[in-house]
């Protein structure tokens, strides 16, 4: 657990010195401003137009920094060559990946802290009400989506040879899942024989991330998620993540480094 | 037993990226050992092997067949690397940390307590001569500068056995002079030091034994000065007639 | 000294080449730039304006049921006429069906979970939205005002496509009607009545809002006929929702006229009502029992009339 950490610590930083993170927060953040300036029909109380253009930006921001964050770890170690002297060290490949993964996992939930701040801070300020467990519901449900592709991009690093044909994969099957994941079973009603089959597998073997997107439910004050099926879906999200995470163990576990 | 490195019988092939060639055979039948104390030239012409063998003694590589070990365990074992030290031929280290941070990532992997870990950092700081740029990312060393945090990172451990893969490419005159007295000083400290390089004059100054491998075969191991002796030419030259030089 | 002069030439004629380029590209980047700025959106966007304006229609209503909407791959029978446009009397409402469960049955048991993540009760806005769905919510304020938040696709909406009618009218009802803002709703349908010149329905929402929230009815009254005789005057085969809003005009002019004890102009209104109506029998009944009220003679010849 303490190489896990310690590797953890390593992408943490890696990712505050780089400024992808701050740029995306801080495009957010004027978007938001600007939109948020703009009056219609000189009410000033309208909000949710904005709480889901707030969220977009959250959710796609988000997106990116995991993707690429993850995406790029393992072929850069590869291709800078600091993998050598690193696992010249008592660490296990295991570890190793494990702690990236934890590492970028953490990142993401210290970005999402920021960034979900910012939209609290937005709706407050015009809503005057604080509806602080239906955003602390969406803003986790948020992360462990995140867990579930950082582990999907994990696997991917080890797989495609390039990182950013990679991240691409990774981000269209990831909006592809989060538009018409839910419907896959529908498509599947419309089609027949080994199509309808195909589609039927796909539909139970893809991780459901567009569960986690409870945007809706935030952005019109719908009341919280019943506590057992959040804590489901929380379970839910941590299987796929871990199976991902042990797929990519087994894969890198004896893999010639050169 | 006072092997600290144990090597039977080593062979591996790598996939062949060649069409027509299924694999490429980079070492054939190594044996070596390598005692207690002693400091070990490992030479060869370019694509000798050399760097293989040591990956292979790292973990990185698999072997088609034979044996590794270090301090008896096989080289696959995590745990034999706890007590090692290893300088890897080619690398750039972090760019976005400062020497420091680097040199404490890795202490920590060693498992150093915290009380230690720092005071070895400035140690091992002080003998590579960054203690000046120990605040500034690594991005801004020059070549010879990493080569140093190279080296600081291999002794941050108080490795009882040094793999070093040209330890001195890229030094200036001074850094050369430095790494081998850091090599002698070790060894004064009794701990073992397996190194390649192609400064064969220097490796005559600090190595006990050496061992000259050409396209991956062992073709000349002993002590120097019995193979000097031997040979009756100094080790430059019978490197040359190793390998099948030819003055033309 | 030949070789040092070629470059040297060289280098000249290509700024010579260059700044006739630019001489030459100037004018015409600065006509295509002042064309942009006059209309940023249709460069960008093109044909594809309608659509976006449709979709952003479409996602106020979304607004309207805290985000309980059908997708494309729902059941949307009940969806058909978006419900805040319906309501406000701004389309004829063609919904059928029932609407709360246009999801349909959960069909396996990663749907039945994935319910519980997405809006899963019908409500609308101007009743609380989804929070006047929670047990003992506490508003603080009218229910209506939650219905302010689908302005700003409407307006977003109006933007991509002017023409879009429905927009404006929909928009003025809920301004004005649920909200209170008069001022902004009228503003917003004399917009519309800008980039639609003489379109009825306008004119007919704009009626109303002089008729119910400033009551002026000297000024309803002419915007409605307008409306009216713009309608009469179009081709004979009216479309189905010009039908709808000769039916809504005639009638409201009918009703203007009677409370104002012009039965006459009334029972002429109704007369053009009848035959647009869904049901022209009991029309026939109210034009029966005004004429009772003028002291007219019995309609019975007029009934009988088209049969001869
Ligand atoms: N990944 C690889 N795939 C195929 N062949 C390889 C690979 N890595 C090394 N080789 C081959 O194996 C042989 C040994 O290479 P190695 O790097 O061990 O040489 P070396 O002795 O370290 O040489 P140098 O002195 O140049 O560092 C070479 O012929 C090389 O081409
Ligand atoms: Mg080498």
């Amino acid at each position: 657990m303490n190489n896990v950490f310690a590797v953890a610590g390593i992408v943490i930083k890696e990712m505050y010195r780089r400024k992808d993170f701050y740029v995306l927060l801080i495009l957010t953040v004027l978007i938001t401003g600007v939109m948020g300036s703009v009056t219609f029909f000189n009410d000033d109380k309208i909000v949710r137009y904005l709480k889901e253009l707030c969220l977009l930006l959250i959710w796609i921001s988000s997106l990116v920094i995991a993707i690429t964050t993850i995406a790029r770890q393992m072929p850069s170690e590869r291709e800078n060559r600091t993998i050598f002297p690193l696992l010249a060290k008592p660490i296990s490949r295991g570890e190793l990946l494990i702690g990236k993964f934890l590492g970028c996992w953490l990142a993401c939930g210290i970005a999402l802290v920021c960034f979900y701040s910012f939209f609290a801070a937005i709706t407050v300020s015009r809503e005057h009400h604080f509806y602080f467990l239906n955003y602390f519901q969406a803003a986790t449900l948020h992360w462990f989506m995140l867990g579930i592709l950082i582990g999907m991009a994990l696997l991917g690093s080890l797989v495609f040879a390039a990182p950013s044909s990679n991240a691409t994969i990774c981000f269209v099957v990831a909006t592809a899942i989060l538009l018409v994941g839910r419907h896959l079973n529908q498509v599947a009603l419309s089609m027949r024989g080994g199509q309808q089959a195909f589609i039927y597998g796909l539909y139970y073997a893809i991780p459901h991330l567009e569960i986690f997107d409870v945007r809706d439910l935030i952005i019109h004050n719908w009341s919280i998620i019943a506590w057992p099926y959040y804590g489901a879906a929380v379970l839910y999200a941590l299987i796929y993540g871990a199976f991902f995470v042990a797929g990519a163990c087994l894969l890198f576990r004896r893999k010639a480094l050169n | 037993m006072n092997a600290v490195l144990k090597i039977e019988n080593l062979r591996v092939e790598y996939r062949s990226k060649e069409v027509g060639q299924r694999t490429k055979l980079a070492v054939n039948g190594l044996t070596l050992s390598v005692s207690r104390g002693e400091v070990f030239g490992f030479l060869g012409p370019n694509g000798a092997g050399k760097t293989t063998t040591m990956n292979v003694l790292l973990g990185f590589v698999n072997a088609t067949s034979g044996t590794a070990r270090i301090f008896g365990v096989d080289v696959r074992e995590t745990i034999a690397r706890q007590r090692l030290g290893y300088l890897p031929e080619l690398t750039y280290y972090y760019k976005f940390l400062t020497a420091e941070e680097l040199l404490r990532f890795y202490a920590k992997l060693f498992r150093i307590p915290k009380a230690e870990r720092e005071a070895r950092i400035d140690s091992v700081l002080k003998l590579v001569e960054l203690e000046a740029a120990r605040k500034r990312p690594i991005k801004t060393y020059s070549k010879g500068m990493q080569q140093r945090v190279g080296l600081a990172q291999a002794l941050i451990n108080n490795p009882d056995l040094l793999i070093l893969d040209e330890p001195t490419s890229g030094l200036d005159p001074i850094g050369r002079m430095k790494v081998r007295e850091i090599i002698q000083r070790l060894k004064g400290e009794g701990r073992t030091v397996f190194f390649s390089s192609h400064e064969l004059g220097e490796v005559e100054t600090v190595c006990d034994r050496v061992a000259i491998l050409h396209q991956g075969e062992l073709k000349v191991e002993g002590s120097v000065d019995d193979l000097i002796h031997q040979h009756q030419c100094n080790l430059e030259q019978l490197f040359l007639k190793v390998i099948g030089y030819r003055a033309v | 000294m030949r070789s040092t002069k070629a470059p040297l030439l060289l280098l000249v004629l290509l700024f010579i080449l260059c700044f006739s380029l630019a001489a030459w590209l100037d004018p015409r980047s600065l006509a295509r730039r002042q064309q942009r700025s006059t209309d940023v959106l249709g460069v960008l966007m093109g044909d594809s304006r309608k659509m976006f304006a449709n979709h952003f229609f479409v996602k106020a209503d979304a607004y309207f049921h805290s985000g309980f909407y059908p997708t494309i791959f729902d059941n949307r029978e009940s969806f058909q006429t978006p419900h805040m446009a319906g309501d406000a009397g701004a389309m004829k409402d063609e919904n059928q069906g029932e609407e709360t469960a246009f999801m349909g049955k959960p069909r396996d048991f990663i749907e039945r979970f994935n319910r519980h993540f997405i809006p899963a009760t019908h409500t609308h806005l101007d009743q609380g939205g989804a929070e006047g769905s929670k047990a003992g919510a506490d508003l603080g304020e009218s229910p209506a005002g939650g219905v302010r938040e689908i302005l700003p696709w409407l307006q977003l909406s109006a933007e991509l496509d002017p023409n879009r009618i429905e927009t404006y009218m929909v928009t003025s009802y809920w301004l004005r009607k649920r909200m209170g803002k008069v001022n902004e709703a009228e503003e917003f349908l004399r917009a519309g009545l800008r980039a639609n010149p003489g379109d009825s329905a306008l004119l007919f929402e704009l009626g109303r809002l002089y008729h119910e929230n400033r009551q002026n009815d000297e000024r309803a009254r002419n915007l409605w006929e307008l409306g009216a005789h713009h309608l009469q005057q179009g081709k004979p085969p009216l479309a189905d929702s010009d039908k709808f809003m000769l039916s809504n005009l005639s009638l409201s002019l009918a009703r203007l006229e009677e409370s104002h004890g012009n039965l006459a102009e009334a029972i002429n209104w109704l007369e053009v009502f009848k035959p647009v109506s869904p049901y022209p029998s009991q029309v026939q009944t109210q034009i029966d029992d005004l004429r009772d009220r003028l002291g007219e003679p019995a309609p019975q010849a007029e009934h009988e009339a088209p049969a001869h």
